[in-house]
């Protein structure tokens, strides 16, 4: 059964994380103006259906709005922290052009993304047990090849601290 | 007892005008685009704020940027207003600068005046023109 709606590919999450555009953290709001009708406006429509979703996806703190038929030329407008505002527009462009110098101008670079995630890796040890959110495993039963938790499973009597105590009773 | 020193999360903030019945404080409607889990598909979630505007200048559909409050002015009122980005019935075109409705340019109304004057007082000559021969030419054919 195939998905529904025209390009369901948009609404996978592994089109969704491929999403280049990640925004430096100045960038607040981001607004685009498009008309729904006029080849002038093509590549911005194009660039709402298919790059949005991968920009929010991305910048889940940036809040984005989408204005139609206000004015006859379409175009992006940036909200920054200090006040600043960056217009970049969008007529005649195709919706691949405008990403990229999205991504030129207010992106953040492939170094600093790496490096960004290097720290991630660094941050998380992969070997520490704790709770589910900051750790794979919380507690060494849960490892093949190790010993089971005893609230699914008893321990054998060797290792059970009651039955230790109740034979050092019998024996003196 | 405890002053909450930066009121919201979100400093920078643009949305609509819906209400502006109190007092230099305009309600403003924000959409936020929110994935919905199982669809993956974004939809717009609305949430209202409450922005302090001094000189009463937003009407209800203006399109307005907030700035957060360094300090919580009232119990509601965590914004002020910074700048009206799209006035309604009087967007201006970021691009070129001028008026515009919709996907034409209004043009102002000062370029449609002077060609009427200017034609209005060559009718006026004409009309002179014409009625000066009128009576030449009923002249004679009077004597």
């Amino acid at each position: 059964m195939p998905m529904k709606g025209r390009y369901p590919i948009r609404r996978t999450l592994e089109y969704l994380q491929k999403g280049d555009i990640v925004f430096k953290n100045t960038v607040k709001i981001m607004t685009v103006n498009y008309n729904t009708h006029g080849e002038l406006s093509d590549g911005a429509r194009k660039f709402v259906f298919f790059n949005i979703p991968q920009i929010q996806y991305k910048n889940p703190w940036v809040q984005v709005m989408m204005f139609k038929n206000l004015t006859p030329a379409p175009f992006l407008k940036f909200y920054l922290d200090d006040g600043d505002q960056v217009l970049v527009d969008a007529e005649g462009k195709d919706h691949k052009d405008i990403s990229q110098h999205v991504k030129k101008i207010l992106g953040k670079s492939e170094e600093v993304l790496q490096a960004e995630e290097l720290a991630r890796m660094v941050h998380s040890n992969p070997a520490n047990f704790g709770p589910k959110k900051y750790c794979l495993r919380e507690c060494m039963c849960e490892v093949e090849g190790q010993v089971p938790c005893p609230g699914l499973i008893p321990l054998p009597n060797e290792m059970r601290g009651k039955y230790k105590s109740q034979m050092k009773g019998t024996e003196d | 007892m405890s002053v909450k020193s930066v009121s919201v999360h979100a400093k920078w903030i643009v949305g609509k005008v819906i209400g502006t019945k109190m007092q230099k404080t305009a309600k403003v409607r924000v959409t936020r685009l929110v994935l919905d889990q199982y669809l993956l598909k974004y939809y717009n979630k609305r949430k209202t704020y409450f922005a302090h505007d001094p000189l009463e200048q937003c009407t209800v559909g203006d399109v307005v940027l907030l700035k957060a409050l360094a300090e919580r002015r009232a119990k509601l009122v965590t914004h002020k207003l910074a700048e009206i980005v799209y006035k309604v019935g009087n967007v201006i075109d970021p691009l070129t600068g001028k008026q515009v409705a919709g996907s034409l340019f209004r043009e102002t109304l000062t370029d449609s005046m002077e060609n009427p004057a200017g034609s209005l007082t060559e009718k006026l000559q004409e009309l002179n023109i014409s009625a000066a021969t009128s009576e030449i030419l009923q002249k004679p054919s009077e004597v």
